[in-house]
């Protein structure tokens, strides 16, 4: 059953929400200047395993990179925790992504000339792990995505599934609060999403990973246990499902 | 961000392979060319000291033109006893040069009469190993030496006796009769047509300035110290009219021929690291729009910006590296091979004129130089990475994500 989204205010533990979204708006410059999303409010909280559905176009993409603080937003706010980092300087939201998010793509992206491994150790490289540290980080991962033994090939040899599946240790391996998935199934065929849904799914239960990914997919939408619907940019309802 | 940048390098690897291969080869033709100008310029010093001019010489101030002194020093021995006492100094010798007449029994020729000390000449200059007949002088003998051009037009042989003439101390004309002892050939016209060489004492006699000479000529045991030693030299002989020099304020044409290969020389250098800067410009351009989407996930997976531009410039730097190595070694390898058997140079035939010049240029490595090039080769990669580097810097990670 469909509500608006501004009526999803039950706060787990009663504490500021993971992510808070305020009257935020984003027109790409030049052209027609229409608003790629406008107005929208909506809040994350801890643990939920979010959809942004919508069709091509409605501004999920862009909603997700305003969220995950790849672009930034013409007008209104974004919170992480309570923390705007509406107006952060590249760095200091480089150093934020690198602490809070993780990301999976819709085309996988992993670098190219790199092993899976060292594609997972990538976001600790980045924050100055120690090698042993981060091998270890990153083995984990891979083990909890199931391609540990696929560690050491590089993406062109291994399947999309595979690659989606190190794109999800990559963006799990240092654990972040919140890991943005765009469209993460729509290169991969049916049982192959479906499986790596199933990880998602089995990552954000066990480990407490919360997920918030766009699709227009409804078999992919279904999974989800709270879906919000965009439409010409703006939101246009959401539903709840029990867990 | 090492091993991700190696990685990089040879991800294109026939881009690269391209790209190293434009460095080395431009890096050893520079080289070449520098040690092409430097042999040529070493050479020329060589052979302009070694076989006239000496490295550091001490003669008249006041003379008109310092490397034909025309007037006397009536007496040089205090500054013999400077060249004498001075560890740096090799061998000196006395010497008078003065022009002459030189006169056989069917014609006379206005020559360069050069005098020396026979034993000491032989090691300052190197006229003694170009005798083709005969031997070189000796002291006490009034033998004379001379080029086969001058023998030729005077139509003397070995052994037959000629006269020379010149100015006397008291204004008359002195002559001696001398016998040929032996005929050089240099191969240069200056040397083979013009000058004749004689010892000292009997120039003296000739000229009536027993003791006198017009230079002291020294030779050290290092070159590179020739300016030093004069001006040492310079200072003792405090302000009189007896002063040192060295071979480069007597041979000026020598350093106005090695100004102008210089010039040359990096008008062309310039040209050369102008290619290879826009070779790299141009790949990592491309490198860059290939790699578009991929710094837009490694700044979306939180790499700053500037980790970016250093991710490109180590690229770059290790792709300068390899290039830069593969010029020394192709550049060592093309001037030890033309060390070892020779470079013939037409230029060597326009010098010849004027000295004793060989035609084929033996390439010696120029270090110093070198070292230089390599430097220059290697941040001119840097700074030709630099503005795609700042470019990729500034792209905004979802319009990197988006790019195709």
């Amino acid at each position: 059953m469909s509500k608006p989204a501004h009526a999803h205010h039950e706060h787990a533990h009663g504490a500021v929400p993971l992510v808070e979204v305020r009257g935020v708006e984003k027109i790409y410059p030049g052209g027609a200047k229409v608003a790629a999303v406008r107005g929208v409010d909506l809040k994350v909280e801890r643990g939920e395993f979010t959809a942004l559905a919508g069709p091509s176009g409605s501004g999920k993409s862009t909603l997700l990179n305003l969220i995950g603080t790849l672009d930034r937003a013409t007008k209104g706010e974004i919170l992480h925790d309570g923390r705007n980092v509406t107006r952060l300087d590249a760095d200091a939201l480089a150093d934020f992504r690198l602490g809070a998010l993780g990301f999976v793509f819709q085309s996988y992206n992993l670098i190219p000339v790199l092993t899976a491994l060292e594609n997972v150790e990538y976001p600790l490289i980045l924050r100055g792990a120690g090698a042993s540290e981060r091998s270890a980080a990153a083995l984990d991962a891979l083990k909890r995505v199931g391609l540990e033994a696929h560690a050491h090939r590089r993406p062109d040899l291994l399947s999309g599934g595979q690659q989606q599946r190190v794109a999800v240790a990559r963006a799990i391996v240092h654990r972040p609060a919140l890991v943005l998935a765009d469209e993460p199934t729509a290169n991969l065929d049916s049982k192959t999403g479906a499986s790596l849904l199933d990880l998602m799914e089995e990552l954000n239960r066990e480990h407490g990973v919360t997920f918030l990914f766009s699709s227009h997919d409804p078999a992919v939408l279904s999974r989800a246990r709270r879906v919000v619907h965009l439409q010409d940019g703006e939101l246009h309802g959401e539903e709840v499902r029990a867990r | 961000m090492i091993r991700l940048a190696w990685r990089n390098v040879w991800r294109n690897g026939r881009r690269s392979l391209i790209n190293v291969a434009s460095m080395g080869f431009g890096l050893a033709a520079i080289m070449f060319g520098q040690s092409m100008m430097r042999s040529l310029q070493y050479q020329l010093i060589e052979k302009a000291t070694g076989s006239f001019t000496g490295h550091v010489r001490i003669q008249r101030r006041d003379v008109d033109e310092p490397k034909f002194p025309d007037k006397f020093m009536t007496d040089p021995e205090p500054a013999g006893r400077l060249l004498e006492n001075d560890p740096r100094v090799l061998v000196w010798g006395r010497r008078i040069q003065i022009t002459g007449l030189i006169s056989a029994p069917k014609m006379s020729l206005g020559a360069l009469i050069c005098a020396v000390e026979p034993e000491k000449e032989r090691r300052i200059t190197n006229m003694a190993t170009y005798i083709k007949e005969g031997t070189y002088l000796s002291d006490g003998a009034k033998g004379v030496v001379m080029g086969r051009k001058i023998a030729n037009r005077l139509d003397v042989r070995l052994g037959e006796k000629v006269v020379l003439m010149a100015q006397a101390a008291d204004g008359s004309m002195g002559a001696e009769v001398f016998r040929v002892v032996g005929i050089h050939e240099t191969g240069s016209e200056s040397f083979d047509g013009q000058m004749v060489w004689i010892p000292l004492k009997a120039m003296q006699e000739l000229l009536g300035r027993p003791g006198q000479v017009n230079q002291l000529a020294a030779k050290l045991k290092d070159i590179d110290q020739a300016a030093a030693v004069a001006a040492d030299l310079d200072a003792k002989l405090g302000p009189g009219n007896v002063g040192a020099l060295s071979w480069r304020s007597i041979d000026k044409e020598i350093i106005g021929i090695q100004a102008f290969q210089d010039g040359l020389l990096t008008i062309v250098l310039g040209v050369v690291f102008a290619i290879v800067a826009l070779g790299i410009l141009n790949t990592q351009l491309m490198s860059l729009f290939e790699r578009v989407r991929e710094f837009g996930v490694l700044m979306a997976i939180g790499a700053r910006p500037r980790w970016v531009v250093r991710l490109l410039m180590v690229e770059s730097a290790l792709l300068g590296l390899v290039g830069t190595a593969l010029g020394i070694v192709l550049g060592a390898l093309l001037i030890d091979h033309f060390g070892r058997y020779g470079l013939a140079l037409p230029v060597g035939e326009a010098f010849k004129y004027f000295l004793p010049f060989p035609s084929v240029i033996f390439l010696r490595p120029s270090w110093g130089m070198h070292a230089f090039a390599c430097a220059t080769v290697f941040v001119v990669t840097l700074l030709a990475t630099l503005p795609p580097a700042l470019r990729a810097g500034r792209l905004k990670p979802a319009e990197a994500l988006r790019h195709v």
